[in-house]
């Protein structure tokens, strides 16, 4: 019983759900951050990080909390835990964090957090909690690594920095400029949408012919 | 294997002129890009339309055509492939096809590599003349030097002779140049009703207004008005602004469409970091056209009402 819901929530979050494809959320930072992919490697780990433990947290005190201000608090938790993020960004990997710039501290304005903490911790077990701010995590990291992939390749031509396309290949000056992103990521829900809806339809189908 | 639309194949039949011109302009080498273009418009559209259960529309043939037309002359063939394909797939397809679509998709797939390959794009140019043979060989070559277009050429200063510019025997994209053509046709198109007059004049008119007024008063970095002819203003003023499915459709509208773009055109042109700005100023037209339409709806409806309530007024 309890397997068979982490493993939902994990489905749920990675496919059916997906924060970018389908709720649409954390977009700015798809646009901001995926023109290269170990900034938007870092990125998603920070996110998925703050979400994870953002969620358990506020799972695990949400007795104490009293409704009127629960948006207050859930926004001081989280922020807590995206300054965490920042000072260790600071300290190991200057460089990152130089380019990330402001988007890092802006983690706390992304969407994921704040609709993870309202959505599930507020009415879930910390530990449950936890897994669902981390698999939403990663279905973000899943659809920006992808969008950062063909980013980077045509946009510099290369993949983590290591030279992938040969020598006399054009780069794309659009792919590193925000818009590129756009038509991505809607090309990625497009995608998405028409994958799901086609299961849809497999799946009602042979009802709908033993009702005929 | 089309769908049979006569107001396209109209348009198809006015650029024909356009497309021998060129190659007279540029040598072979144009009938490649064409080819290209309009092979990989074609192709995306019925890919997209097989999977839909749709039929290719011929108006497909007129934005590859087009799209060609504004590359320039030295581009390679999959930058142009590219823009063909991007234009109809990003531009139209995505809408729904044909008649769906809010942007041009020759302009939206010209910007495309424009922005995505600037330099390249902008070392593209090369002088007309004699089949090509002008640049040096049949197939051209590139040269960015004497390939100065008259815009660049205008912008340091210097001077364009008026008849190179009527004439279209000057640097710049493949089928933008000639002024003498394109007012044939503009004529050919209006006369045949496939085109509507208000968006050619307002376009033109709205753009001259602004470029005269900006050089009368001196402000710096206004151009002289013989750049009107340059540059692919009034390309795009008789073929790409008169565009039936991105354009608005009712009187008003197409008045202040026209008029955005045309001003758009000498504000970029101007002001900007673009020698050029007529494909963004389409494309900012594109995004403002429902809403005039249907700001002019809204006004006919309310006009409507006040005679009304006037002829109940005077029945009483």
């Amino acid at each position: 019983m309890k397997n068979s819901k982490t493993l939902a929530i994990l489905k749920d979050n990675l496919w059916t759900n997906n924060p970018i494809f389908i709720q649409i959320l954390g977009i700015c930072s798809t646009l901001a951050v995926t023109n290269n992919l170990r900034n938007t490697v870092v990125m998603t780990l920070g996110v998925s990080f703050a979400t994870a433990l953002g969620s358990m947290t506020l799972s695990a005190m949400k007795d104490l909390i009293p409704r009127k201000v629960r948006m207050i608090i859930q926004v001081l938790v989280l922020s807590f835990f995206v300054i965490l993020i920042d000072i260790l960004l600071r300290a190991y990997l200057p460089e990152v964090s130089k380019q990330l710039g402001p988007y890092v501290g802006l983690i706390i304005t992304n969407c994921i957090l704040m609709g993870r903490a309202e959505a599930f911790a507020q009415a879930n077990k910390p530990l449950l909690s936890f897994w669902d701010g981390l698999t939403s995590g990663l279905g973000y990291m899943a659809v920006l690594l992808a969008i950062a992939v063909v980013r980077e390749l045509l946009g510099f031509g290369t993949l983590f920095g290591l030279r992938i396309m040969p020598e006399g290949f054009v780069t794309w000056t659009i792919m590193i400029m925000a818009p590129s992103a756009f038509f991505l990521a809607a090309m990625v829900m497009w995608w998405a949408k028409n994958k799901q809806a086609a299961r849809a339809a497999k799946a009602k189908a042979p009802t709908q012919g033993g009702k005929a | 294997m089309f769908q049979k639309q006569i107001m396209m194949r109209r348009v198809l039949y006015a650029l024909i002129p356009i497309a021998a011109l060129s190659v007279w302009l540029y040598g072979p080498r144009v009938l490649f890009i064409l080819a290209t273009s309009l092979v990989a418009a074609t192709l995306t559209e019925f890919l997209f339309e097989r999977a839909k259960g749709g039929k290719t529309s011929e108006a497909v043939l007129v934005s590859g055509t087009l799209l060609a037309l504004s590359m320039p002359p030295a581009a390679p063939l999959w930058v142009v492939a590219l823009a063909s394909a991007f234009g109809v797939f990003m531009a139209k397809e995505v809408y729904g096809g044909f008649g769906r679509n809010i942007f041009n998709p020759a302009i939206a797939g010209r910007l495309f590599v424009y922005i995505s390959f600037a330099a390249l794009m902008g070392q593209s140019f090369y002088q007309p003349g004699s089949f090509g043979q002008a640049a040096g060989s049949l197939f051209g070559q590139p040269d960015a030097i004497s390939g100065a277009t008259p815009l660049a050429i205008m912008r340091d200063g210097g001077s364009v002779p008026i008849l190179d510019l009527l004439l279209g025997t000057r640097s710049g994209a493949i089928g933008e140049s000639s002024i003498v053509l394109l007012a044939a046709i503009a004529l050919y198109l209006v006369a045949t009703k496939t085109a509507q007059w208000r968006l050619i004049v307002s376009t033109l008119g709205s753009g001259a207004a602004l470029c005269i007024i900006l050089w009368m008063a001196g402000v710096p970095g206004a151009l002289p008005p013989q750049s009107l002819l340059a540059g692919s203003f009034v390309f795009v003023a008789v073929l790409m602004s008169t565009d039936p499915v991105s354009a608005p459709k009712k009187k008003g509208a197409q008045w202040a469409y026209g008029s955005l773009i045309g001003a758009s055109v000498i504000v970029i042109r101007s002001f900007s970091l673009f020698s050029e700005g007529t494909s963004f100023a389409v494309l900012l037209g594109n995004s403002f056209a429902s809403m005039f339409d249907r700001m002019a709806s809204q006004s006919a409806q309310k006009r409507k009402a006040k005679t009304e309530a006037a002829a109940k007024e005077a029945g009483k």
